[in-house]
């Protein structure tokens, strides 16, 4: 029994569709960490932070569907990093006026505002970069051995002597510092693509 | 970089960062690095230099927010006592709240506390719930707190919590419940795992025909989850808590009351987008219970409250069945039509839902009961039943024209399988594999059908041929 070709279409965009959805979890998965770190830093309470966040979520998505014809051109995760940037940073600026979203033009001047490069503007790139770390850092814990992974946080991110990890993790001291330098190395390359991607 | 054992080189370092070497080469290298200071320097350098270690150590310290991220949080019961409550002279006694005396924390939402309250006049315990503190500040949520309150104090039904007493003024909103014994949903759940099917019906039909009672009050739930169905041991009665307390009037934003604090896995797709919500909202998130109780995981899941938001306004839940293979048929299409992405699509009313799953309940325990229509398995149509009855007519009347009767029947084949797959996509079931797999079973039924029917034709043919030769 062969299948329709509408079937074996519609198939395909199944496919291409459900990728695209992992890719998308994969960077709001950053922003979400950026937009979070970035308003508790301005004071915010977990639950106020969240509700916020959830606010952002309901305007990005009440507003996709404009941006879908674009997609195949890459500019979907330049336009979602547009308007989170700016809303968040919008937001922080006029804290006392809530964001309630509402659509119309008013929403549309707020998401084509461009931030001034005031103090906000360059937390969220520094917060948006160290998202970036962390999760690079989820990535390629998975691909090394859990005492490679220990050596490198040993030495490399807690400052701890290449020595004491040795001794502590039971390794040589050579292999302490092979174990750093090979993380490091691969670190490199994961935050460079992932960059790269957002 | 020379050496006379070979060891200080580019290549091999560059080997040993890749993790590439081979075992013995890695020990012997290893060794190296213990004393020979280029190489450790060099090793460095190729790995991003201290630059970039230095980088990397800054953004991946851990700070006190990741410490937050993961959950800890600033409430303390200690500052709540002695900030909220007033003093009592009983030990035992955490503290007083409008008369109660409150023996203890049981529980805490994003909307606030709930405490085990004595009320000493009638000599019970009930169960207290308090505006959280810093909701309380803000007149606005007292009035709709009160204004909530009073709405589901006005449901009575024995699948809804009742409402003692609702205290709108006050430095602290509170209002005052029965207290339930046994457990939540949620708690049998993370005990005992996937309940049978007739528990879970049972459970399902008595939060619906809660919700129908609310819903016809001009009520939504709005967080319909485990947590908030407590099962009474014993009766067995399951019982809605929270009940228009996460209702947001008629806001758009829902999140100013913190529903999403919590988890928004069993949130509509509606829900989700912000939109105007009715009581189908409610059927949705009783979807998402349904088939945690039947597969021990909610339908929608992602990393992350945004990627989980998108997952429900557009993700298509496959049936329960594939989790957990020998549910019945008719269950995957209870769960899938309670979680059909437009509300129109699913039941019409809490009470229409309440009803089937009775039906369904009634055909468990007796199987010769019929299966609601809404669920049961559609019936053969009547329609493709003529076409048959015409097909083997012609088949008779033209006796000797088989060929061009199997031509003929080939576009009948196809005509049946567009039925197939809209009679399919009418039951939800939304998972294209299955929908082919069943379309392809169809077919082959149909095709056996044709086959047999041609080998009757052609023998009633060659009896009429016998009939006409023999006179």
């Amino acid at each position: 029994m062969t299948l329709t070709p509408s079937t074996r279409a519609s198939l395909l965009l199944r496919l291409r569709d459900s990728q695209d959805r992992d890719a998308w979890a994969e960077f709001v998965n950053i922003y979400e960490q950026t937009i979070y770190r970035l308003l508790r830093h301005n004071g915010l309470q977990d639950a106020d932070a969240r509700e916020v966040l959830q606010e952002l979520f309901l305007i990005v998505n009440r507003n996709i569907e404009r941006f879908e014809y674009d997609r195949e051109k890459g500019t979907f995760r330049g336009w979602l990093r547009r308007v989170s940037r700016n809303l968040v940073i919008n937001w922080l600026k006029h804290r006392d006026r809530r964001l309630t979203p509402r659509g119309g033009s008013d929403m549309q001047s707020m998401l084509d505002m461009i931030p001034s490069d005031g103090p906000e503007s360059t937390q969220f790139d520094r917060e948006f970069h160290r998202a970036v770390f962390h999760r690079a850092a989820e990535l390629v814990r998975a691909e090394f051995h859990s005492e490679t992974w220990q050596a490198f946080w040993e030495t490399g991110v807690l400052g701890i002597s290449p020595a004491d990890t040795a001794k502590k993790l039971g390794m040589s001291v050579g292999a302490v510092r092979v174990a750093k330098c090979r993380v490091l190395a691969r670190l490199r390359v994961a935050v460079t693509e992932l960059e790269a991607i957002q | 970089m020379t050496s006379v054992n070979g060891l200080c080189s580019v290549p091999l370092i560059e080997a040993a960062l890749n993790g590439k070497l081979p075992v013995t080469q890695e020990v012997t290298f290893q060794e190296h690095l213990e004393t020979c200071e280029v190489c450790i320097v060099t090793m460095e350098k190729m790995a991003g230099g201290p630059e970039w270690c230095q980088e990397t150590a800054m953004h991946l310290t851990k700070d006190e927010l990741d410490e937050a991220a993961q959950g800890k949080d600033d409430w303390s019961e200690v500052d709540f006592t002695v900030e909220y409550l007033e003093p009592s002279d009983e030990p035992n006694v955490l503290g007083r709240l409008g008369g109660y005396d409150m023996l203890e924390v049981i529980g805490r939402g994003g909307m606030g506390v709930v405490l085990k309250g004595f009320d000493a006049q009638l000599k019970r315990c009930v169960a207290v719930k308090v505006l959280a503190p810093h909701l309380a500040h803000n007149p606005l949520f007292r009035k709709r707190f009160a204004r909530e309150a009073q709405a589901a104090a006005a449901v009575m039904h024995p699948n809804v919590i009742a409402i003692h007493q609702v205290q709108a003024t006050g430095r602290l909103p509170f209002l005052v419940m029965p207290l339930i014994p046994g457990e939540s949903l949620q708690q049998r759940l993370a005990k005992r795992g996937p309940l049978e099917v007739v528990e879970i019906l049972r459970i399902s039909m008595q939060a619906s025909s809660g919700l129908a009672a609310a819903h016809e009050q001009g009520l939504v739930h709005r967080d319909v989850k485990p947590a908030n169905i407590l099962l009474e041991p014993g009766v067995e009665r399951a019982v809605l808590t929270d009940f228009g307390l996460a209702r947001a009037g008629d806001d758009r934003t829902l999140t100013q009351w913190g529903v999403i604090a919590g988890t928004p896995n069993y949130m509509s797709p509606e829900q989700a987008r912000g939109e105007k919500i009715d009581g189908r909202s409610d059927l949705f998130s009783l979807g998402c219970v349904l088939h945690e109780m039947a597969t021990g995981r909610t339908p929608f899941n992602a990393e992350g409250t945004l990627a989980l938001l998108k997952r429900v306004c557009e993700q298509h839940v496959p049936p329960p069945s594939l989790i957990r293979p020998g549910l019945p048929r008719w269950f995957d299409r209870l769960v899938l039509k309670l979680l059909a992405k437009d509300p129109a699509d699913r039941f019409s009313s809490a009470r229409a839902a309440a009803k089937v799953m009775e039906g369904c309940l009634a055909h468990m325990q007796d199987p010769s009961a019929a299966i609601p229509v809404e669920v049961a398995d559609p019936p053969f149509p009547l329609r493709k039943m003529i076409w048959w009855a015409v097909g083997l007519l012609v088949v008779c009347a033209a006796a000797v024209g088989v060929l061009p009767e199997v031509l003929a029947r080939s576009g009948f084949g196809a005509k049946t399988k567009a039925d197939e797959t809209k009679r399919f996509e009418g039951v939800q079931v939304l998972n294209e594999a299955d929908i082919e797999d069943a379309v392809i079973e169809a077919e082959m039924q149909i095709l056996d059908q044709g086959i047999k029917d041609l080998e009757g034709s052609l023998k009633e043919s060659q009896t009429k041929t016998m009939e006409k030769r023999s006179p």
